[in-house]
């Protein structure tokens, strides 16, 4: 059962999704069910070896495109609706012991190329206000599945935290004229201390306001708002900032580093989102090699 | 990029990615959950994209 049910304290959507309680948890390498279907095997999700990445619907997703009706009944306070979207898994490799940061640049160049396909398809659906594509690393973030792999989930709203994004950005556009996200780029090479990586067309630093130790922002140079938008030297550069980060990631502690990644593009509601940056952001929950940071409080 | 896309026993579609000098070929539709020994049913319509 799944559905969207409306929190009226924060003003915003959350999904339920009973189903995925059942969801593979943590399976031997022997039965991973995103390696390839191997001859007189258990059948997989994927029926061939022979590709270079590959994209499917999630078995358990927490949205569908065509959902069942709500399994609990709406109020005033609390309305209801079904759980319609789209739930992908992005597989990057046939390797089940590889991850990005181990991938050659090219194969992250693919991903990419992938990544802003399907952007393109999803967003064009007419119940998709917003391609949220990202990956969760590790078991401290609670992956489920080893098999390098990634998501997307097509909202039929825009989440809470690129709305205050939006609303940001917007609002200092308004003051200012300039693009928030290209004013803190500015800030961040003027000072030099938190950049991380740069090239041509992107720029990788820890943002001045991070929350997680080792937060990475990484912004593209050209004002612009998706991946849609860039050419193929920028999605080239955008392969190479990404194997610097991630492979800095993993020489931080001398470990496959985990972390939240996130890929903020403009809503794809058919709104005005010109003043708004594409960016990505990393949520490493490591503080040291061996403890986590908790995100707890306020 | 060349897409190759085909639909899983259970109506799930799956898409396959290659990049490169690789063309896809004409690919039977998938209806069963693991690579078939028997004769592949008739395939259906695949989308291919040259970049």
């Amino acid at each position: 059962m799944s559905e969207l049910r409306w929190n009226p304290l924060m003003g915003e959507w959350v999904a339920t999704a009973t189903h995925r309680q059942e969801r593979t948890f943590m399976p031997p390498a022997d039965f991973c069910p995103l390696c390839p279907t191997r001859p007189g095997g258990f059948p997989t999700e994927v029926p061939e070896s022979e590709y270079d990445l590959v994209v499917f619907e999630n078995r358990f997703p927490s949205l569908r495109p065509e959902p069942p009706e709500p399994a609990v009944e709406a109020t005033e306070l609390y309305p209801v609706r079904p759980g319609q979207g789209v739930c992908e898994v992005v597989l990057y490799s046939p390797r089940h012991t590889s991850t990005l940061a181990e991938e050659p640049v090219e194969q992250i160049y693919k991903l990419i190329q992938v990544w802003t396909d399907r952007f393109a398809e999803l967003g064009q659906l007419p119940f998709v206000d917003y391609v949220f594509e990202f990956e969760n690393k590790g078991e401290a973030i609670g992956v489920t599945l080893h098999h390098p792999h990634g998501q997307i989930y097509a909202y039929p709203f825009i989440p809470p935290r690129i709305e205050r994004e939006l609303e940001q950005s917007r609002s200092h556009h308004a003051d200012t004229g300039r693009c928030l996200l290209c004013d803190i780029a500015g800030e961040e090479r003027r000072d030099g201390r938190r950049i991380v990586a740069e090239n041509n067309s992107f720029i990788a630093y820890v943002p001045f306001f991070a929350r997680y130790p080792y937060e990475v922002h990484i912004s593209s140079a050209r004002h612009l708002q998706a991946l849609t938008d860039m050419n193929e030297a920028e999605q080239r550069d955008l392969a190479a900032v990404l194997k610097m980060v991630l492979v800095a990631y993993d020489k931080l502690f001398n470990l496959s580093f985990p972390y939240m990644m996130v890929l903020h593009q403009r809503p794809t509601d058919g709104g005005d989102y010109d003043y708004y940056h594409f960016h990505i952001e990393f949520y490493p929950p490591l503080r040291t090699a061996t403890k986590l940071k908790y995100l707890a409080g306020s | 990029m060349t897409r190759r896309r085909i639909t899983l026993a259970d109506g799930r579609y799956l898409i396959f990615y290659t990049f490169g000098e690789a063309e896809a070929e004409t690919a039977p539709d998938m209806k069963s959950e693991a690579k078939p020994a028997e004769p592949e049913p008739v395939p259906e319509a695949e989308e291919e994209r040259g970049v």
